[in-house]
Protein backbone atom coordinates (compact mmCIF):
# COMPACT_ATOMS: atom_id res chain seq x y z
CA UNK A 1 0.00 0.00 0.00
CA UNK A 2 1.66 3.47 -1.12
CA UNK A 3 0.98 6.45 1.08
CA UNK A 4 -1.80 7.50 -1.03
CA UNK A 5 -3.93 4.56 -0.40
CA UNK A 6 -3.49 3.30 -3.50
CA UNK A 7 -2.54 -0.27 -4.30
CA UNK A 8 -1.44 -2.15 -7.40
CA UNK A 9 -3.41 -5.25 -7.05
CA UNK A 10 -6.69 -3.69 -6.33
CA UNK A 11 -5.90 -1.15 -9.43
CA UNK A 12 -5.09 -4.02 -11.69
CA UNK A 13 -8.36 -6.30 -11.00
CA UNK A 14 -10.47 -3.16 -10.90
CA UNK A 15 -9.53 -1.24 -13.73
CA UNK A 16 -7.12 -3.71 -16.05
CA UNK A 17 -10.52 -5.23 -17.76
CA UNK A 18 -11.63 -1.71 -18.95
CA UNK A 19 -8.72 -0.71 -19.82
CA UNK A 20 -8.23 -3.27 -22.09
CA UNK A 21 -11.76 -2.81 -23.65
CA UNK A 22 -11.14 0.40 -24.41
CA UNK A 23 -7.57 0.06 -25.68
CA UNK A 24 -8.70 -2.66 -28.24
CA UNK A 25 -11.52 -1.16 -29.74
CA UNK A 26 -9.01 1.82 -30.37
CA UNK A 27 -6.18 -0.40 -32.03
CA UNK A 28 -7.55 -3.34 -32.91
CA UNK A 29 -4.87 -5.46 -32.00
CA UNK A 30 -5.04 -7.15 -28.36
CA UNK A 31 -1.47 -7.74 -27.58
CA UNK A 32 -0.70 -4.37 -28.28
CA UNK A 33 -3.73 -3.33 -26.49
CA UNK A 34 -2.20 -5.14 -23.49
CA UNK A 35 1.35 -2.95 -24.05
CA UNK A 36 -0.67 -0.09 -23.63
CA UNK A 37 -2.59 -0.83 -20.70
CA UNK A 38 0.79 -2.10 -18.72
CA UNK A 39 1.99 1.63 -19.93
CA UNK A 40 -0.66 3.25 -18.64
CA UNK A 41 -0.47 1.50 -15.20
CA UNK A 42 3.20 2.10 -14.58
CA UNK A 43 3.25 6.32 -15.75
CA UNK A 44 0.01 6.40 -13.75
CA UNK A 45 1.67 4.51 -10.53
CA UNK A 46 4.59 7.46 -10.59
CA UNK A 47 2.50 9.69 -10.91
CA UNK A 48 0.41 9.04 -8.63
CA UNK A 49 1.56 11.25 -6.29
CA UNK A 50 0.31 13.81 -8.36
CA UNK A 51 -3.17 13.19 -8.32
CA UNK A 52 -5.19 14.42 -5.85
CA UNK A 53 -8.38 13.65 -6.16
CA UNK A 54 -9.65 16.01 -8.30
CA UNK A 55 -11.00 13.93 -11.01
CA UNK A 56 -11.98 10.58 -10.20
CA UNK A 57 -9.32 7.71 -10.05
CA UNK A 58 -11.20 5.90 -13.18
CA UNK A 59 -11.34 8.96 -15.10
CA UNK A 60 -8.03 10.01 -14.26
CA UNK A 61 -6.79 6.41 -15.73
CA UNK A 62 -8.77 6.53 -18.83
CA UNK A 63 -7.11 10.07 -19.32
CA UNK A 64 -3.31 8.64 -19.27
CA UNK A 65 -4.29 5.92 -21.67
CA UNK A 66 -5.94 7.62 -24.49
CA UNK A 67 -3.16 9.60 -24.31
CA UNK A 68 -0.95 6.63 -24.86
CA UNK A 69 -3.26 5.67 -27.70
CA UNK A 70 -3.09 9.00 -29.39
CA UNK A 71 0.93 8.79 -28.79
CA UNK A 72 0.93 5.91 -30.67
CA UNK A 73 -1.46 7.04 -33.36
CA UNK A 74 1.38 9.94 -33.84
CA UNK A 75 3.97 7.31 -33.72
CA UNK A 76 2.27 5.55 -36.73
CA UNK A 77 1.75 8.65 -38.72
CA UNK A 78 5.17 9.89 -38.91
CA UNK A 79 6.19 6.50 -40.92
CA UNK A 80 6.43 7.31 -44.30
CA UNK A 81 4.63 4.64 -46.27
CA UNK A 82 2.01 5.83 -44.89
CA UNK A 83 0.30 8.08 -48.04
CA UNK A 84 1.85 5.36 -50.47
CA UNK A 85 -1.32 3.44 -49.33
CA UNK A 86 -3.42 2.02 -52.28
CA UNK A 87 -7.02 3.27 -52.43
CA UNK A 88 -8.81 -0.06 -52.09
CA UNK A 89 -12.24 1.91 -52.85
CA UNK A 90 -11.01 3.33 -56.41
CA UNK A 91 -13.03 0.24 -57.78
CA UNK A 92 -16.38 1.17 -56.22
CA UNK A 93 -16.81 3.37 -58.87
CA UNK A 94 -16.79 3.71 -62.53
CA UNK A 95 -15.31 5.52 -64.83
CA UNK A 96 -17.78 9.01 -64.57
CA UNK A 97 -17.52 8.23 -60.91
CA UNK A 98 -20.71 6.48 -60.18
CA UNK A 99 -21.33 3.80 -58.10
CA UNK A 100 -21.06 0.49 -59.71
CA UNK A 101 -24.12 -1.43 -59.96
CA UNK A 102 -22.15 -4.11 -57.77
CA UNK A 103 -20.50 -1.69 -55.30
CA UNK A 104 -23.35 0.62 -54.79
CA UNK A 105 -24.77 0.24 -51.49
CA UNK A 106 -27.62 -1.97 -51.34
CA UNK A 107 -30.57 -1.88 -49.25
CA UNK A 108 -30.13 -3.35 -45.73
CA UNK A 109 -33.38 -3.45 -44.68
CA UNK A 110 -33.31 -3.16 -40.92
CA UNK A 111 -34.90 -0.38 -39.22
CA UNK A 112 -31.77 2.36 -38.39
CA UNK A 113 -33.79 3.83 -34.99
CA UNK A 114 -34.16 -0.02 -33.86
CA UNK A 115 -31.72 -1.40 -31.44
CA UNK A 116 -29.45 -3.82 -32.82
CA UNK A 117 -27.96 -7.33 -31.50
CA UNK A 118 -24.56 -5.61 -30.11
CA UNK A 119 -22.18 -8.28 -29.42
CA UNK A 120 -22.37 -9.27 -32.88
CA UNK A 121 -22.73 -6.02 -34.22
CA UNK A 122 -19.07 -5.18 -32.80
CA UNK A 123 -17.65 -8.20 -33.01
CA UNK A 124 -17.92 -7.46 -37.31
CA UNK A 125 -17.25 -3.75 -36.32
CA UNK A 126 -13.55 -4.61 -35.34
CA UNK A 127 -12.89 -7.13 -37.52
CA UNK A 128 -13.61 -4.00 -40.22
CA UNK A 129 -12.09 -1.32 -38.73
CA UNK A 130 -8.87 -3.72 -38.51
CA UNK A 131 -8.67 -4.34 -42.04
CA UNK A 132 -8.81 -0.19 -42.77
CA UNK A 133 -5.13 1.23 -43.22
CA UNK A 134 -3.47 1.94 -40.29
CA UNK A 135 -3.96 6.26 -40.70
CA UNK A 136 -7.28 5.44 -41.70
CA UNK A 137 -8.16 3.66 -38.73
CA UNK A 138 -6.03 6.56 -36.53
CA UNK A 139 -8.24 9.31 -38.27
CA UNK A 140 -11.44 7.04 -37.81
CA UNK A 141 -11.02 6.50 -34.03
CA UNK A 142 -9.96 10.22 -33.26
CA UNK A 143 -12.71 11.72 -35.48
CA UNK A 144 -15.97 9.20 -34.25
CA UNK A 145 -14.74 7.54 -30.78
CA UNK A 146 -12.71 10.56 -29.18
CA UNK A 147 -14.69 13.32 -31.13
CA UNK A 148 -11.33 15.58 -31.76
CA UNK A 149 -11.73 17.79 -34.38
CA UNK A 150 -11.01 18.00 -37.54
CA UNK A 151 -8.34 20.34 -37.17
CA UNK A 152 -6.90 18.70 -33.84
CA UNK A 153 -6.32 15.39 -36.11
CA UNK A 154 -4.04 17.22 -38.76
CA UNK A 155 -2.49 18.53 -36.16
CA UNK A 156 -1.77 15.55 -34.23
CA UNK A 157 -1.09 13.23 -36.96
CA UNK A 158 0.70 15.94 -38.96
CA UNK A 159 -2.17 15.84 -42.52
CA UNK A 160 -3.16 18.41 -44.34
CA UNK A 161 -6.88 18.81 -44.46
CA UNK A 162 -7.39 17.10 -47.77
CA UNK A 163 -5.71 14.41 -46.57
CA UNK A 164 -7.68 14.46 -43.82
CA UNK A 165 -11.14 14.58 -45.60
CA UNK A 166 -9.82 11.80 -48.19
CA UNK A 167 -9.26 9.06 -45.24
CA UNK A 168 -12.12 10.20 -43.60
CA UNK A 169 -13.98 8.96 -47.02
CA UNK A 170 -12.53 6.49 -48.01
CA UNK A 171 -12.40 4.64 -44.23
CA UNK A 172 -16.47 5.16 -44.23
CA UNK A 173 -16.38 3.60 -48.10
CA UNK A 174 -14.12 0.32 -46.64
CA UNK A 175 -16.35 0.26 -43.16
CA UNK A 176 -19.78 0.18 -44.93
CA UNK A 177 -19.38 -2.42 -47.74
CA UNK A 178 -17.37 -4.51 -45.11
CA UNK A 179 -20.48 -4.07 -42.24
CA UNK A 180 -22.67 -5.28 -45.55
CA UNK A 181 -20.92 -8.09 -46.66
CA UNK A 182 -20.57 -9.34 -42.97
CA UNK A 183 -23.14 -8.11 -41.01
CA UNK A 184 -26.28 -7.34 -43.13
CA UNK A 185 -28.40 -9.85 -43.68
CA UNK A 186 -29.16 -9.51 -47.03
CA UNK B 1 -23.16 21.84 -70.96
CA UNK B 2 -22.98 20.14 -67.49
CA UNK B 3 -25.57 21.33 -64.90
CA UNK B 4 -24.78 23.14 -62.05
CA UNK B 5 -26.15 20.73 -60.16
CA UNK B 6 -24.46 17.54 -61.26
CA UNK B 7 -22.77 15.89 -58.66
CA UNK B 8 -20.71 12.56 -58.97
CA UNK B 9 -21.15 9.98 -56.42
CA UNK B 10 -17.91 9.84 -55.47
CA UNK B 11 -17.68 12.96 -55.01
CA UNK B 12 -21.54 13.16 -53.28
CA UNK B 13 -20.18 10.62 -50.91
CA UNK B 14 -17.34 13.05 -49.89
CA UNK B 15 -19.62 15.50 -49.25
CA UNK B 16 -21.21 13.85 -47.14
CA UNK B 17 -18.56 14.05 -44.44
CA UNK B 18 -18.17 17.75 -44.91
CA UNK B 19 -21.64 18.01 -44.39
CA UNK B 20 -21.98 16.05 -40.88
CA UNK B 21 -18.94 18.27 -39.70
CA UNK B 22 -20.63 21.37 -40.65
CA UNK B 23 -17.97 22.30 -43.07
CA UNK B 24 -19.64 22.25 -46.30
CA UNK B 25 -20.34 25.13 -48.80
CA UNK B 26 -23.92 26.35 -49.23
CA UNK B 27 -23.09 25.59 -53.02
CA UNK B 28 -22.19 22.12 -52.29
CA UNK B 29 -24.76 21.52 -49.79
CA UNK B 30 -27.06 22.31 -52.51
CA UNK B 31 -25.51 20.04 -55.05
CA UNK B 32 -25.49 17.46 -52.26
CA UNK B 33 -29.18 17.77 -50.98
CA UNK B 34 -30.05 17.70 -55.22
CA UNK B 35 -28.38 14.68 -55.58
CA UNK B 36 -29.53 12.90 -52.22
CA UNK B 37 -32.58 13.29 -53.55
CA UNK B 38 -32.29 11.55 -56.48
CA UNK B 39 -29.65 9.16 -56.03
CA UNK B 40 -30.73 6.10 -53.87
CA UNK B 41 -27.04 4.64 -53.69
CA UNK B 42 -25.74 7.87 -51.96
CA UNK B 43 -28.75 8.46 -49.53
CA UNK B 44 -28.38 4.58 -48.45
CA UNK B 45 -24.45 5.39 -48.08
CA UNK B 46 -25.24 8.58 -46.27
CA UNK B 47 -27.92 6.77 -43.63
CA UNK B 48 -25.44 3.66 -43.52
CA UNK B 49 -22.55 5.43 -42.59
CA UNK B 50 -24.27 7.61 -40.02
CA UNK B 51 -25.49 4.20 -38.36
CA UNK B 52 -22.13 3.07 -38.04
CA UNK B 53 -20.91 5.82 -36.64
CA UNK B 54 -23.13 6.36 -34.21
CA UNK B 55 -23.06 2.66 -32.88
CA UNK B 56 -19.02 2.50 -33.07
CA UNK B 57 -18.78 4.88 -30.15
CA UNK B 58 -20.76 2.60 -27.63
CA UNK B 59 -18.47 1.10 -25.28
CA UNK B 60 -18.66 -2.71 -24.50
CA UNK B 61 -16.16 -5.28 -24.31
CA UNK B 62 -15.81 -9.04 -22.60
CA UNK B 63 -12.04 -9.15 -22.99
CA UNK B 64 -9.78 -9.69 -20.32
CA UNK B 65 -6.56 -9.50 -18.88
CA UNK B 66 -4.90 -13.13 -18.46
CA UNK B 67 -3.63 -14.26 -15.41
CA UNK B 68 0.05 -13.83 -16.36
CA UNK B 69 -0.32 -10.52 -17.55
CA UNK B 70 -2.05 -9.40 -14.73
CA UNK B 71 0.53 -10.57 -12.33
CA UNK B 72 3.40 -8.95 -14.74
CA UNK B 73 1.63 -5.80 -14.35
CA UNK B 74 1.27 -5.75 -10.36
CA UNK B 75 4.80 -6.87 -10.02
CA UNK B 76 6.17 -4.03 -12.17
CA UNK B 77 4.01 -1.56 -10.13
CA UNK B 78 5.55 -2.90 -7.05
CA UNK B 79 9.23 -3.07 -8.04
CA UNK B 80 8.86 0.53 -8.33
CA UNK B 81 7.60 1.00 -4.92
CA UNK B 82 10.48 3.55 -3.80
Amino acid sequence: MSKTGLNANEWVEKYGDLLLNYTIKRVNDRLLAEDIVQETFLSAWKSRDTYKSEASEKTWLFAICKNKIIDYFRKKSTQPVQFAEVDTTAGYFNDAEHWTNSDGPKDWAIQFQQPIERKEFYGILGMCQKKLQQLQQSVFVMKYLEDFSAEDICKELNLTSSNYWVLIHRAKLQLRKCMELNWVRL
Amino acid sequence: MKSLFSLSCKTATYLVSLKEAGKISWMDALRLRYHLAICTFCKRFEQQTSFIIKHAKHEHGEERLSDNVKTKIIQELNTLEG
